[in-house]
């Protein structure tokens, strides 16, 4: 399984044969990878090559996995958004910037901008990651993508005149009805989960599991598909789309993801769909649409393990891509850094932080205020308190001595921040498992864990909006409480 | 009334919101849906009975035909039946009488037991006495079940097997009454004709077996390591235990003890994209400006708190002064270097308003998560003990994603509404109404009102 040329001998790089698997092994490790060929091509910068690669780097640096409706976006706008992706990303070369759209030419650049990503991440296999089918019941633990709200206004809302600011509190109150609604569901559905799991206990075959997930109780109900419930939103049962689609409704861990993971599946699945060509699938897609969940789970799996196998047959072979890589980059001529233009960037995606750096800079520069005044008092007290004392030795010693103490411990202050954020926090899609004892092993999270993280993120939140409700409560005294003859009666305490 | 540039962005924000929880309560009712359809009585469908298993899954069983077997076949499944209901009723009469027994009598054969196999018989009382409401205890009544082969090959099986694994026998039970098309002539019509086999979750679901070819595949995919550390699936159909380590988990090894030849190579090739390009350092990327930013946000937050503990120290004697003021000295000095920083980020970022993209707002994995921790490829475990922990648990990610989101909106609002405050001629009721809203949605988060008494002195 490719474990064949496991420490390639330097001396011997380039052996016969060995370039051409690496890159039939990266070809299919990544998704609708073009065949070698095209690699080949672009080392020679040939044009017939650049649009392949175009369409590659998109997928690669698309922050969500690529259906059909994004896949058939314009040669030149999926160009576009790669250049941009690319320099946000800091790419030093500036010919890619500057090469045109319609894929008439610039394969070389483009193949050394894919090795550029390849070496800077495990791209085959993060995209791989994104592309899993899960078969458990997953809840994502860490809040990152939790984090990730809606960011500006969906684009499909008019201007609306102006409002009157009872809509907006009516709105509030909806908002926080539906949430309410929403954590009931939930605790319903994880009463649910938790009543399946006691079920099917001891039927899985890996003892480590212990009981089916929903996904495969579900498939087990109804391998055919021939019975679904009406009221099941797509007709389920004819769509090949169905494992996928299970899961993600499954996931008691919902949130953005899960809606992204409904969209790719509805977009995309190569080889289920009938008359799709994915040059990477040497079985062959089924071209009946009328696919079985059963049947259609079990194609996505094997797809997968294929596309596992050739990752790491990729990772065994790589270090002679790389050297091929040099000569490639040999090949091209040394740039000159255009003369004081910054590349500008214009985010992919319209970042919600965007004015970060400026808050940043607002509140460090208060700090700096405060400590200004703060070190001029304290500094002028010192300096008339202890500018009798006497200059002796013990005195310097002393000093020293506080000196030192100080700055050891600022430099532990600055510890704190310097290193990346803490300890590994695990994050990902978790698999459920029931245990009654609880048991887990070393990699795995135990729930009463969890809890305690999240009860303490809980208090923090809580922390903070109090805070910020207590600022406005000021401010809003400090505007209106100048008024005479009114009488402000604060709502009854909790 | 709001002007309505404000108006705009608070309806938007409220408005998308408002939006995501939709969404996420569609996708909880889809689950429910689905939750719900799994716990009540599976029904069997006509489709399954009589068609054989497509494909390479038929390598364990032999294809049986569609059509009629021959009347032997079903004089000695009638012999087989009749057994087996005996046995189960010198079984039934063991375990507790007065057990009831319900209306389909179905159910009553729902365990095959070959008549001699004693192993046999713990499945079936706790099938039983599943019935009568309690569910199986843990020890595997799988084994025992693996060991009857009787009408192993029932069309039944493929009920729930459908890549028709001979060894599962746990829903093979009603193979002395396998499709309905069979036997129809021979059969009584049960009580139920569309249902002649339905069971529940929760009296069978220890019974069930996952498909040969998808465990086969699933296993191969990702296993789990078992908390013994050791990870062992059986492979092949009877259970030849062989320790493999999944395709993820590889892939996981070959992560941290990679080549170090390729390692070195990858950066020598970057190091030689970089000097190719005429630009010696490299630029920084979005992602990295934005990790910066937020570790100097840390950073303010933990110098500022440092400052207070300072000033607020009381010092008992010149030392201890000293002290302190090199302190504060030393973090105005941390602060300086901090904003000096940022500067430097501020230059070597040129942001320009983003198009409008054909991608509208898909969530982005924080920098801080992505890049932290090695990724850990094989499928981790998070594990709980009971429901109401698991409840638990998601609750409290409920309330944390919606604290987020009430601090996401009280930032919005106050941008928006304290300048309307401040600056509109405080004058006539409209102005009191809306500082009334304010303070309501500002302080209340919009769950109380205050009250406004108009004070006017008595003539």
């Amino acid at each position: 399984m490719g474990r064949r040329r496991q420490r390639v001998d330097p001396a011997a790089g380039a052996r016969a044969g060995a370039l051409p698997e690496a890159i039939a092994a990266l070809s299919r490790s990544l998704p609708s990878g073009p065949s070698p060929e095209i690699f080949r091509r672009a080392k020679f910068d040939r044009p017939e090559a650049t649009s392949a690669l175009w369409q590659l780097l998109f997928r690669v640096l698309s922050p969500l996995p690529v259906g059909n409706a994004l896949a058939s976006l314009a040669l030149e706008a999926q160009a576009h958004l790669v250049k941009s992706a690319l320099c946000s990303q800091g790419y030093p070369r500036l010919a890619l910037a500057q090469l045109p759209e319609d894929g008439s030419q610039g394969s070389r650049e483009l193949l050394l901008a894919l090795s550029w990503l390849l070496a800077r991440g495990p791209v085959p296999e993060q995209m791989l990651a994104q592309a899993r089918v899960p078969l458990g019941d997953e809840m994502t633990v860490c809040q990152c993508e939790a984090l990730a709200s809606p960011g500006p206004p969906a684009p499909h809302m008019e201007a609306e005149g102006p409002v009157d600011v009872r809509r907006v509190q009516w709105l509030m109150g909806k908002l926080q009805f539906r949430w309410r609604q929403l954590v009931s569901s939930q605790q319903e559905q994880c009463a649910l989960l938790s009543k399946i799991h006691l079920y099917t206990r001891g039927c899985h075959s890996d003892q480590s599991l212990g009981h089916l997930s929903v996904t495969e109780a579900e498939m087990l109900r109804d391998p055919e598909g021939g019975q679904q419930a009406s009221g099941a939103g797509v007709a389920q049962n004819l769509d090949p789309a169905y494992p996928k689609c299970l899961h993600s409704s499954c996931t008691p861990g919902m949130g953005p993801r899960t809606f992204w993971n409904d969209l790719w599946l509805v977009c995309e699945q190569p080889g289920l769909l009938p008359g799709d060509a994915a040059p990477l699938d040497p079985g062959g897609a089924s071209a009946c649409s009328l696919l079985s969940p059963l049947r259609a789970l079990l194609q996505t799996l094997e797809r997968e393990n294929q596309r596992l196998e050739a990752v790491l047959a990729w990772r065994h072979t790589e270090l002679v891509f790389w050297r091929w890589m040099d000569t490639v980059l040999g090949t091209c001529a040394p740039e000159v850094p255009a003369a004081a233009s910054q590349p500008t960037f214009l985010p992919w995606v319209p970042e919600r932080g965007g004015g970060e750096l400026e808050l940043v800079v607002r509140e460090l520069q208060a700090l700096e205020e405060e400590l200004r005044e703060a070190v001029e008092r304290r500094r002028a007290a010192w300096e008339a308190k202890a500018g009798g004392c006497g200059r002796g030795p013990e005195w310097s010693a002393a000093r020293r001595a506080s000196r030192e103490a100080v700055e050891k411990e600022l430099g532990a202050l600055q510890q704190c921040w310097k290193q990346d954020s803490g300890p590994a926090r695990p994050h990902g899609p978790h698999r459920l498992v029931r245990r009654e004892d609880g048991a887990a092993g070393e990699r795995d999270l135990r729930a009463a864990e969890v809890i305690r993280t999240l009860r303490s993120q809980e208090a923090c939140l809580e922390a903070v909006l109090r805070r910020l409700q207590g600022q406005c409560r000021q401010e809003l005294a400090r505007l209106v409480g100048a008024l005479p003859g009114l009488i402000w009666i604060p709502p009854p305490g909790r | 009334m709001l002007p309505a540039d404000c108006s705009r962005r608070l309806v938007a924000e409220l408005q998308g919101a408002l939006d995501a929880c939709a969404q996420r309560q569609l996708q909880l009712e889809q689950s429910l849906r689905v939750c719900r359809r799994l716990l009540q009585a599976w029904e069997p469908t006509g489709t399954w009975a009589l068609k054989p298993p497509p494909g390479p899954e038929t390598n364990e069983e032999d294809p049986l035909p569609a059509c009629t077997p021959s009347p032997q076949d079903l004089k000695e499944l009638e012999f087989l039946t009749q057994a087996l209901e005996k046995a189960v009723r010198v079984r039934r009469g063991i375990t507790k009488a007065g057990e009831r027994d319900k209306a389909p009598s179905l159910k009553s054969r729902s365990i095959v037991t070959s008549p001699g196999t004693t192993a046999s018989a713990p499945p079936q009382s706790r099938g039983q006495a599943g019935q009568a409401g309690g569910h199986a205890s843990d020890t595997r009544p799988t084994k025992g079940l693996r060991q009857t082969a009787v009408p192993a090959k029932g069309h039944a099986e493929r009920r729930l097997l459908s890549v028709g694994d001979r060894t599962r026998v746990g829903m093979g039970a009603r193979a002395p009454r396998p499709g309905a098309g069979l036997r129809d002539q021979q059969m009584a019509p049960s009580a139920a004709p569309q249902a002649p086999e339905a069971f529940t979750l929760k009296e069978k679901g220890h019974l069930l077996r996952l498909p040969a070819a998808f465990r086969k595949a699933a296993s191969q995919n990702s296993r789990p390591i078992s908390p013994a550390g050791i990870t062992m699936f059986l492979c092949g159909s009877w259970g030849t235990p062989c320790v493999h380590p999944s395709l993820w988990a590889q892939l996981g090894s070959t992560q941290t003890s990679d080549s170090m030849d390729a390692t070195a190579a990858k950066t020598q090739f970057l190091q030689n994209m970089q000097t190719a390009s005429g630009v010696p350092q490299p630029r920084l990327s979005a992602a990295e400006v934005e990790a910066e930013a937020g570790r100097l946000r840390k950073a303010c937050s933990l110098l500022r708190l440092r400052m207070r503990e300072e000033l607020s120290a009381a010092p008992m004697d010149w030392m201890q002064e000293y002290r302190c003021l090199l302190t504060l000295e030393g973090l105005q000095a941390m602060v300086g270097q901090c904003l000096h920083r940022l500067q430097e980020l501020r230059a070597a970022v040129v942001v320009q308003p983003p198009r409008p993209c054909p991608v509208e707002g898909p969530p982005r994995a924080s920098p801080s998560c992505r890049g932290g921790a090695e990724p850990a490829w094989s499928p981790q475990l998070l594990v709980y003990s009971s429901t109401q922990e698991l409840q638990t648990l998601a609750a409290l990610q409920l309330r944390v994603a919606m604290l987020d989101q009430q601090i996401h909106l009280e930032k919005v609002l106050m941008a928006e509404l304290l300048p309307l405050v401040s600056t509109a001629q405080p004058q006539g009721p409209p102005w009191l109404a809306l500082c009334r809203a304010a303070h309501s949605l500002l302080c209340e988060g919009g769950a109380r009102v205050l009250t406004i008494l108009r004070d006017e002195p008595a003539v």
